[in-house]
């Protein structure tokens, strides 16, 4: 498919949590890639494990109950999953930065805010405060601080939530990052300021050619930002699509449900219709495919066998189930 | 939310708690008279400390000695003066060794966690289950009689509390959204620790010191009664009071006027650290 090496790409990446003494897989063989330029969503309800699968590329797991189950996270080339921890802190920030859902707590209450964006950039360029300061006023500005440099002293409790949100953006952008990870940005934030940031996500993704990784269970939000989606259930990357097809031809039994349930201004609010059942616990994944308990499309093999991704024909979608492969006429 | 009360500027509620609570001021103006009163003792007492002298031994205070004089013919008031440098000097001290060293091993502690967590506590466990006063004597009989070993003596006695105040709250810190973005900014745990978990815990501990000062000043005042502290002749409270007891019953200006300073620079210290913890315990503060 793809002639390039991806900026940032997931090979059959897993994360266990350790649960009762046993070891359950949170993700597993999470499969993606995000090239220069792109925003690639993933979608899913809460305990899905978009945030872990987020974590996971960072390293950023807690270290007791939570391990790496395999696979490979490969940037650039490099897999980072067999970089020491010294390394890994060298790389986190830098060239692959994070930002958060939480931005009213998600800052240093006894820290100025431009201190606290220059103090990334020192850490990582060896820089003066003097200098770090000038780069961390350059990136408040990009961010769109209202009078920068005058508010560059101020203390997180004296901004808004839309502003603080600005300010964790340039603190993850100070260093120019190949990677942006952003975990439910605009989830914490009411819906104009929403859409502010995302425009301002999307142009700072264009001005630094970053690739960018945005976590959300918002499909509105998706379908504003989004190049391509995977669409993540029960731990694994159930369908995988451009953002388009996505939402025209929806593939996995899951999106077709998810996509049912968002209200839409061009159809009826009545046909909202909610997915019975929820995600499974982690301790009790189902043998077969995982959706297969809340499928109405579920065959006999559902129940017994796990299916694979398999690519629709046109190369460009995958769904991770058996009666959708097989009516497409994929091979399962 | 919490943390929208944690983010309030610290400063003014400070002055808000000092200002509301009158007492705080008689303790800001009393411990302001004491320190300078250290500072300025060669220009405010009117006679050498040391300089003893037999034809005016126990003079009871008369406008010549305000305070009396001792069994040596030392000027009390001149010695009570120069013993406030000791004894705010090892108060001080000690408590800033105790604060550095408790504080640093309860910020370690409430972060790795695990196995140094549970020895450190169970350490600060041990510490605590003395009295303070018999573990400073245990401490100070091992080390000697000297001005350095009672620092030192007094600052193990007190280091147990800091370790126990500085690591809760960094537990707490330890597991907010701003660390773990700190974290993913690939800050190291010295880092995240000094930089950005301490600044936020600093004032707890600083107004235990205040609190802890006090009895630092009273285990100095002991220490010295039985010996244990700063060796003869140099005056302290603690071993002015021990001189004084062996003629209590005729000179009773020997015991009475260093037990007062004592008095009152405790309850200086201890006025002043209750409006600093009513400052900062956000409980007291919303009513």
């Amino acid at each position: 498919m793809q002639t390039t090496t991806p900026t940032l790409e997931l090979r059959n990446l897993s994360t266990e949590f350790r649960i009762g003494g046993k070891w359950h897989a949170a993700i597993r063989d999470v499969s993606l890639s995000v090239d220069k330029n792109e925003t690639l969503a993933i979608v899913g309800e809460s305990g899905s494990g978009k945030s872990v699968t987020a974590l996971s590329i960072l390293r950023l797991m807690p270290q007791t109950g939570a391990r790496h189950g395999g696979g490979e996270v490969l940037l650039e080339g490099q897999d980072v999953t067999k970089l020491s921890e010294k390394q890994m802190s060298r790389l986190r920030g830098n060239a692959m930065a994070m930002i958060f859902q939480e931005p009213m707590t998600s800052l240093n209450p006894t820290m100025g805010i431009g201190d606290q964006i220059a103090e990334a950039v020192r850490l990582h360029r060896k820089l003066s405060w003097s200098d770090a300061r000038k780069i961390a006023l350059d990136v408040l500005e990009e961010v769109k601080i209202p009078a920068a440099a005058k508010r560059f002293n101020d203390y997180p409790h004296q901004f808004s939530g839309g502003m603080r949100q600005r300010v964790m953006i340039a603190m993850a952008l100070a260093c120019k990052p190949k990677v942006l990870l952003a975990d439910e940005p605009t989830t914490a934030l009411d819906v104009t300021i929403q859409a502010q940031i995302l425009t301002l996500l999307d142009d700072l993704k264009k001005a630094y050619g970053m690739s960018v990784i945005f976590i959300t269970h918002n499909l509105g939000v998706v379908a504003q930002i989004a190049d391509r989606v995977a669409v993540m259930y029960g731990g694994e990357v159930v369908e995988l699509a451009d953002v388009n097809e996505l939402f025209a031809h929806p593939a996995h039994p899951y999106t077709e449900a998810l996509l049912r349930v968002m209200p839409r201004v061009d159809t009826d609010a009545a046909n909202l219709e909610p997915i019975p059942g929820s995600v499974p616990a982690i301790t009790a994944k189902p043998a077969g495919c995982t959706f297969a308990p809340r499928c109405a499309l579920r065959e006999a093999i559902c129940e017994t066998q796990h299916p694979g991704l398999s690519t629709l024909p046109g190369g460009t979608q995958q769904v991770r189930c058996f009666v959708r492969a097989r009516q497409a006429g994929g091979q399962a | 939310m919490s943390a929208l009360v944690s983010t309030a500027p610290r400063t003014s509620a400070l002055w808000l708690a000092l200002s509301k609570n009158k007492l705080s001021w008689v303790g800001l103006g009393l411990l302001l008279l004491i320190v300078g009163t250290a500072v300025f003792a060669p220009w405010l007492a009117p006679y050498d400390p040391l300089q003893q002298n037999i034809a005016y031994r126990l003079e009871p205070p008369s406008p010549e000695f305000w305070l009396g004089t001792d069994s040596y013919g030392r000027d009390v008031l001149s010695r009570l003066i120069y013993g406030t440098r000791i004894s705010l000097l090892v108060g001080f001290v000690a408590i800033l060794i105790a604060m550095a060293i408790g504080s640093s091993l309860g910020v370690l502690a409430g972060y790795i966690g695990g196995l140094f967590d549970r020895v450190v506590m169970g350490l600060v466990d041990v510490l605590l289950s003395f009295p303070t006063l018999v573990l400073g004597l245990m401490i100070a009989a091992m080390l000697g009689a000297s001005l350095e070993n009672l620092i030192i003596a007094i600052a193990i006695t007190e280091i147990a509390p800091f370790v126990r105040v500085a690591r809760a709250p960094t537990i707490a810190l330890k597991q907010r959204d701003f660390i773990e973005a700190g974290r993913a900014l690939g800050y190291g745990p010295l880092r995240l620790m000094g930089v950005h978990i301490v600044p936020n815990m600093i004032s707890d501990v600083v107004v235990l010191g205040s609190l802890w000062m006090a009895s630092a000043i009273r285990t100095e005042a002991s220490l010295s009664f039985i010996g244990l502290g700063v060796p003869p002749p140099t005056a302290t409270w603690g071993s002015m009071i021990r001189e004084g007891f062996e003629n209590i019953l005729d000179a009773w200006w020997l015991t009475v006027f260093p037990s007062l300073a004592i008095l009152l620079t405790v309850l200086a210290l201890n006025l002043l650290g209750d409006a600093l913890r009513d400052a900062i315990d956000p409980k007291l503060r919303s009513e």
